[in-house]
């Protein structure tokens, strides 16, 4: 089997040199009308080219373009959805960043591709295959607004998984490999599994020959590690850190599909010892029956200053290493 | 209940006191001289004078807006958590993260036993007050924000950190107290972000205060309310300071249902927008509160603290404030 190292999402869009502050200059430059649209552009290009540099100097297999362009995850994508207006701020989960709410005033529609020209863009420019990032329709039905009465969540998530689905079918055949939909809201909120599998369903739909995940994160996968693997995704991404038990649920169930394994906290600037966490690695392999796995953080990288997570992507890299008994 | 504590501090407000949440933004002057000084082109000295100059400005005008109980403005601060950070022992500085949009902070890192080793805040508190005979809050970040805010690489767990940080907090606070603050504000906006973690919220909160005598108030916002009221009730303050207005004041259906049982300090306006609301718009998000509030337990303000606005933006949100007050008042 292959252990893939592989970025999970996200990825810090400012560091401590001028050069790595290059969008945030640019975006107030831009509120105050100095600069225009296509400088702002360039200063993305700018850190989403730095963010793949640093993924290919730490080794990693698969790349995402650090997802750089990103207000926040939720309204990055229902900015550009028709029937929908982005409101104020809320708490994303528990971490200390803050997203702005979609309120959804009318029948959504998605009238442009939503991250199609970001992964043509980070494909042609990155040696690495580029994984492709998409909020799931359950985290964005949960984190949106509905202005209509007597609106419900289950018809709100199928209105976002026809969109994401359309978005997938088009990104599979533009050429993307792996495609991941983020769903932290699948361990915060459960609710009717059968919502997710016919959403997810839906979206799985449009893969065509593209490797279609589904990552969870922000809680315990543990408990209901059985009902995610019913679901129609070739690949599930587990975050570790916040579940005793995941290692063994998955050491006493296996898996038939790949699995990423979040083991390096995403959100904690202490590197994990590399023996104990390689050790634990190699138990949850021996049981899954895939040709690939992948080993990566317990979520984007974002949370953390760009040079700790520049040491998580080198410390990836240095796990797999000792897995394979290469130092 | 909380009348008669005041009284016994010996502080007499109006109905319906208006206060703010704590920053306000950095005049031009301030935000030059802060570039300078961490450039190394200007003293610490300097940057002082300029601080002092900002803290007189905003104390100036909130007495001639008409706020009952002041704040020095946190001219003096960056990050609420960093500047804490940086004053305790065992605290590193860490690089920037973003906390939304284009805002980034200092995430500090704990790589040590956190210890407290002097005051923090109390020559700034003695500042502002001796410009004014209006209160003057003291602010403290509380220890749950602070360690949630932090990275940990040196406490074994959460619960650690946290309670090692409260017995830290509560020497700062007590050191206000000493100095005559009688009104101390410790925020706390990390604590509805984790539910399940709202009893060690609520026990550090308890270290924090202990037997100090004071009229405590808890900001809180931008979180889950819903997943931690009413317990939240049981953290030991007098007063909660609340973004009631940026969540559509959705919270006044949970008051209604199990009443709300301290004084509250009501966020009339979203402090994240531009946009300054009309009078009626801040008059009627007022009324709606004090349908499902009892008026004795109200106070005014914004929904958070208003650094990100411009200095023009701020003053005419705290005249909003003023404002609605004075016509619920009947003045």
């Amino acid at each position: 089997m292959d252990l893939l190292t592989a970025n999970h999402s996200g990825y810090p869009r400012i560091g401590s040199t001028p050069g790595e502050q290059t969008l945030r200059r640019a975006i107030a430059q831009r509120e105050r009308g100095e600069i225009t649209d296509a400088d702002t552009r360039a200063a993305e290009d700018h850190l989403a080219l730095l963010a793949l540099q640093d993924q290919e100097k730490a080794g990693l297999d698969i790349v995402t373009d650090g997802l750089i362009r990103w207000n926040d995850p939720i309204s990055h994508l229902a900015a550009n959805l028709e029937g929908i207006r982005i409101d104020g701020l809320l708490r994303y989960f528990d971490t200390n960043f803050y997203f702005r709410r979609p309120v959804v005033s009318g029948k959504l529609a998605r009238s442009q591709p939503l991250v199609l020209d970001e992964f043509r863009w980070a494909a042609q420019r990155s040696a690495r295959p580029v994984k492709v990032v998409l909020t799931g329709p359950c985290t964005l039905a949960w984190l949106s607004l509905q202005e209509a009465e007597g609106a419900n969540l289950a018809s709100l998530i199928f209105s976002y998984a026809e969109v994401l689905s359309a978005e997938v079918a088009e990104l599979a055949a533009a050429g993307a490999r792996t495609i991941q939909i983020d769903e932290p809201c699948l361990l915060k909120h459960p609710s009717d599994p059968r919502l997710a599998r016919e959403a997810l369903t839906l979206i799985a739909a449009g893969k065509g020959n593209a490797e279609l995940g589904l990552a969870t994160y922000f809680g315990d996968a543990a408990p209901v590690y059985s009902e995610l693997q019913e679901l129609p995704l070739d690949t599930l991404v587990f975050d570790f850190t916040y579940s005793r038990n995941l290692q063994q649920v998955i050491v006493a169930d296996g898996s038939a599909k790949p699995l990423g394994f979040g083991l390096l906290d995403g959100r904690n600037t202490k590197l994990e010892d590399k023996a104990a966490v390689a050790r634990g690695l190699e138990r949850m392999l021996a049981r899954v029956k895939a040709e690939h796995c992948y080993l990566t953080t317990s979520c984007g990288l974002e949370y953390l200053p760009r040079d700790r997570a520049q040491l998580k992507l080198k410390h990836l890299t240095s796990v797999k290493n000792t897995l394979l008994g290469e130092s | 209940m909380s009348r008669a504590k005041l009284h016994e501090l010996g502080i007499e407000l109006p109905p319906l006191p208006t206060t703010s949440v704590g920053s306000f933004p950095k005049p031009p002057y301030l935000v030059k001289a802060r570039a300078d000084f961490a450039q190394g082109k200007i003293k610490r000295e300097e940057l002082k004078k300029a601080e002092k100059r900002a803290t007189e400005f905003w104390v100036r005008r909130q007495e001639e807006l008409g706020l009952d109980v002041l704040v020095d403005g946190e001219m003096y601060r960056g990050d609420m958590v960093a500047y804490f950070a940086e004053r305790l022992s065992g605290f590193e500085q860490g690089g920037l993260v973003r906390s939304y949009g284009n805002r980034y902070y200092h995430k500090p890192i704990i790589v040590g036993e956190v210890k407290w080793t002097g005051p923090i805040t109390v020559e700034w508190w003695h500042f502002a007050q001796g410009l004014t005979s209006k209160p003057v809050k003291g602010i403290v970040t509380g220890p749950y924000t602070m360690m949630d805010w932090s990275f940990n690489e040196f406490y074994p767990t959460r619960r650690d950190a946290c309670l090692a940080l409260a017995a830290e907090v509560h020497k700062e606070v007590e050191a206000l107290v000493r100095a005559g603050c009688k009104i101390i504000q410790i925020d706390e906006p990390a604590v509805s972000a984790r539910p399940e973690e709202l009893q060690l919220a609520i026990e550090a909160m308890a270290a924090t205060t202990r037997d100090l005598k004071a009229y405590f108030v808890a900001h809180i916002c931008y979180g889950d309310f819903e997943s931690i009221y009413p317990a939240m009730l049981d953290l030991s303050v007098d007063n909660f300071d609340l973004e009631m207005s940026n969540s559509g004041l959705d919270m006044l259906r949970l008051f209604s249902k199990t009443h709300f049982t301290k004084d509250i300090s009501y966020g009339v306006f979203d402090v994240h927008t531009h946009i300054i609301e009309d009078p009626p718009v801040v008059e009627q998000r007022l009324n709606r509160g004090l349908e499902v509030l009892s008026a004795e337990s109200v106070w005014v303000d914004p929904d958070c603290g208003l650094k990100t606005r411009t200095v023009e933006e701020a003053q005419m949100k705290l005249e909003r404030v003023v404002s609605a007050a004075r016509v619920l008042r009947g003045d």
